[in-house]
């Protein structure tokens, strides 16, 4: 699977995409991302125990909330998309 | 009064009058100010059905009770005028330092009205008013004449002014006050323009009062701590812009791609996004008066054929030069975007315009005899070539500066014209964002994101997600946003604020600040009185349901790419609702009992 990197995650982790991490679900791979890219990309990603209000992400173009949230099932061939809170116009 | 300066200019130019009036407090008080106040007297004085660019079509510079005060991101003024874009009324929103100076200088309005006989600029030195030739600065851009007026007057003044643009006649031309901050939609630069008044110059030495002080001040803290705690307007639209939506639009299936044919997928759309401009092209951000967000990009290409300097580009003008024209790199979209800011000319429906011609050039509806050109999509030289030619009005350009509708219209094809209401539509594909559809369709300006930013919570999560291709609860999504957008842009302060803050906290501002007890409900009610108030001018002006629309491309043909294949618009479902939500009748009118409901007097 690919994972996309956008506007500060793309200072937190150094890069654009990945193509190294595989999870079974959307919940289990941020926590791999987070061990690998460390706290600050955990901070942002994670609070109070949940998904924070602040990050954005879409799987294979559509929001997670119209999905099933961090508990979504992955698949190999899937493109994460992590953004952080944005807007502008 | 407080908030309101209370005192009113009007200025005739044919007569070459200067007169001091008071300002109404009762219309104040129901219109706010800016944008609603500016439309109300507007529609008091001039007949509805005047031609926009004739003498009689007065010309109002508006502020709103909290511009220049210690409230949020309070620099925002409006123009307001008959629209010759649409025919619609305009009401055209405007940051940098010019609106609070205007307060300072004593007074919340300036109206024009009539023609000068030869270019004048206006110099508003606290009470002292004149009328100057601006035969020398005719021609100028509008950097070259923010120059010379700061020489003439005073080095502290601020200058808002039209360019070459506004000169020609332009339908879209805007009015640029501070450099580069643009009064950008419908062509209010053209009215300034057809006055034959180049610019109005003012500095002030006063201030604006207060009603309530000490409560203004806790409740400007309190807006400011929750501007500032969020992380839209506290950290990302500080850091990257507004072009920072490019790659989510992308990502998400709704950035519309060379004139809206093949929306949902862009290669490459990231060069083109604010990463890519903060990592290779800004040189620092910048803000209005009294703002904590600092969206503005000062931007650099340091050589080449694209070498420029200048301020934006916001998403729309990046993605309308980028991913609608089919090109993916920022150098010629930011020297495109720069000469419309310099040249005075919308830095939205400029692009759009040319988007159209191509694809008017690709099917073979024009060729090079009219274009001059390959006008083939991607072609980085023609943007910024019909750009400047656009605003002098020369081959090709003086028929880009009739719009997208006129163009594609006087070639057959008004279908190929991404338009309402004759303006174009900005960076969110209607097809994907089935709420922004319905907000461009009933958009009294026509094709406009401002006023009704659904991309909000159908894209952003703001203040919550919504499922972008779904239309159930759109027409109450949709009113809602419209309703306090109407009342942040009367009340003088930013609309970017509202990521993060809402009407509890423009009522608590405006209230300590007017000493007039609005409330969540009143300001909402101001919102709504003032979105009906447009719509029946467009009425009376002959707007029908049918003008309630969207081109045929969005409703008809699905999106080709992306997350979002196979969507159309589905505005048929939406807008009976939405009149419905309005209480309007079927046919989109408002009622005598809304109208009445909401104190509107016509």
């Amino acid at each position: 699977m690919k994972v996309k990197f956008f506007a500060i995650f793309r200072e937190l982790t150094g890069t654009k995409e990945t193509g190294d991490f595989a999870a079974e679900t959307l919940e289990e791979l941020l926590q791999a991302l987070g061990q690998h890219y460390g706290k600050k990309f955990t901070d942002w990603v994670w609070a109070d125990g949940g998904l924070s209000d602040d990050v954005i992400i879409l799987i294979n173009g559509r929001a997670i909330e119209h999905l099933d949230g961090v508990k979504t099932r992955l698949q190999p061939a899937d493109e994460i998309a992590i953004f952080p809170k944005m807007a502008g116009g | 009064m407080y908030g309101w300066v209370g005192q009113v200019l009007r200025i005739n130019l044919s007569k070459e009058t200067v007169k001091k009036e008071a300002l109404d407090p009762v219309e104040a008080r129901n219109y706010i100010g800016a944008r609603g106040l500016g439309i109300r007297l507007w529609m008091k004085e001039v007949d509805l059905k005047v031609d926009p660019l004739s003498d009689k079509n007065n010309l109002i510079f508006i502020t709103g009770p909290l511009t220049g005060t210690l409230a949020t991101n309070a620099g925002r003024y409006n123009v307001v005028c008959k629209a010759p874009l649409t025919g619609a009324m305009a009401a055209s929103n405007s940051g940098g330092y010019w609106g609070p100076e205007l307060k300072y200088a004593g007074y919340d309005a300036v109206i024009f009205e009539g023609k000068a006989k030869k270019p004048v600029y206006i110099w508003i030195n606290d009470d002292e008013v004149e009328i100057r030739s601006a035969e020398h600065l005719w021609g100028k851009t509008v950097y070259d004449t923010t120059d010379v007026l700061k020489d003439e007057t005073d080095e502290d003044a601020k200058v808002s002014c039209i360019g070459p643009g506004g000169e020609n006649l332009v339908k879209f031309a805007c009015i640029i006050n501070d450099y580069t901050r643009a009064a950008g939609r419908s062509g209010v630069g053209a009215v300034m323009g057809a006055k034959n008044l180049k610019a109005v110059v003012v500095k002030g030495s006063g201030g604006v009062k207060v009603a309530n002080p000490q409560e203004f001040m806790e409740a400007v803290t309190k807006a400011r701590q929750m501007v500032k705690d969020h992380p839209v307007t506290g950290q990302g639209l500080g850091l990257y812009g507004t072009n920072i939506l490019v790659n989510i639009l992308d990502q998400s299936g709704g950035l519309p791609v060379r004139n809206f044919q093949d929306s949902g997928t862009f290669p490459n759309a990231d060069a083109t996004g604010g990463e890519s401009l903060t990592a290779k092209y800004l040189v620092r951000p910048k803000g209005c008066k009294g703002c904590s967000i600092s969206c503005g990009r000062i931007n650099r290409v340091a050589a080449g054929q694209f070498a420029t300097f200048g301020e934006g580009p916001e998403y729309e003008a990046a993605w309308g030069y980028g991913a609608d024209c089919g090109i993916d790199n920022l150098e010629p979209i930011l020297k495109a975007s720069n000469l419309c800011n310099e040249l005075g000319i919308d830095a939205i429906t400029m692009p759009t315009t040319i988007a159209c011609a191509m694809e008017l050039f690709e099917k073979g509806y024009i060729t090079k005899k009219q274009t001059g050109c390959d006008l083939s999509f991607g072609n980085e030289e023609a943007i910024v070539d019909l750009t400047y030619k656009t605003a002098y009005r020369q081959g090709f350009g003086n028929e880009l500066a009739e719009g997208s509708f006129r163009l594609a219209s006087k070639y057959g094809h008004p279908e190929l014209s991404m338009s309402v209401k004759k303006q174009e539509m900005p960076a969110y594909d209607p097809r994907a964002l089935q709420g922004m559809g319905l907000n461009y369709a009933t958009n009294n300006r026509g094709g406009c994101h401002v006023r009704g930013y659904m991309t909000a919570p159908e894209i952003l999560g703001i203040p919550e997600k919504l499922d972008n291709l779904v239309t159930e609860g759109k027409a109450e999504w949709t009113k809602i946003f419209q309703d306090l957008t109407g009342a942040v842009d009367s009340a003088g302060i930013c609309l970017f604020l509202t990521f993060a803050i809402g009407a509890p906290e423009v009522a608590e501002q405006l209230k300590a600040a007017t000493g007039v007890d609005y409330t969540v409900e009143e300001v909402m009610k101001a919102g709504e009185r003032i979105w009906n108030l447009e719509r029946m001018f467009n009425m009376k002006n002959g707007f029908t349901r049918a003008d309630d629309t969207l081109p045929p491309r969005v409703l008809k043909e699905p999106i080709k790419y992306g997350p979002c294949k196979g969507s159309v618009s589905k505005l048929d479902v939406m807008l009976p609702e939405y009149y419905k939500v309005r209480g309007w009748s079927k046919d989109g009118v408002p009622t005598k009992e809304k109208l009445a409901e909401l104190s509107i007097q016509l």
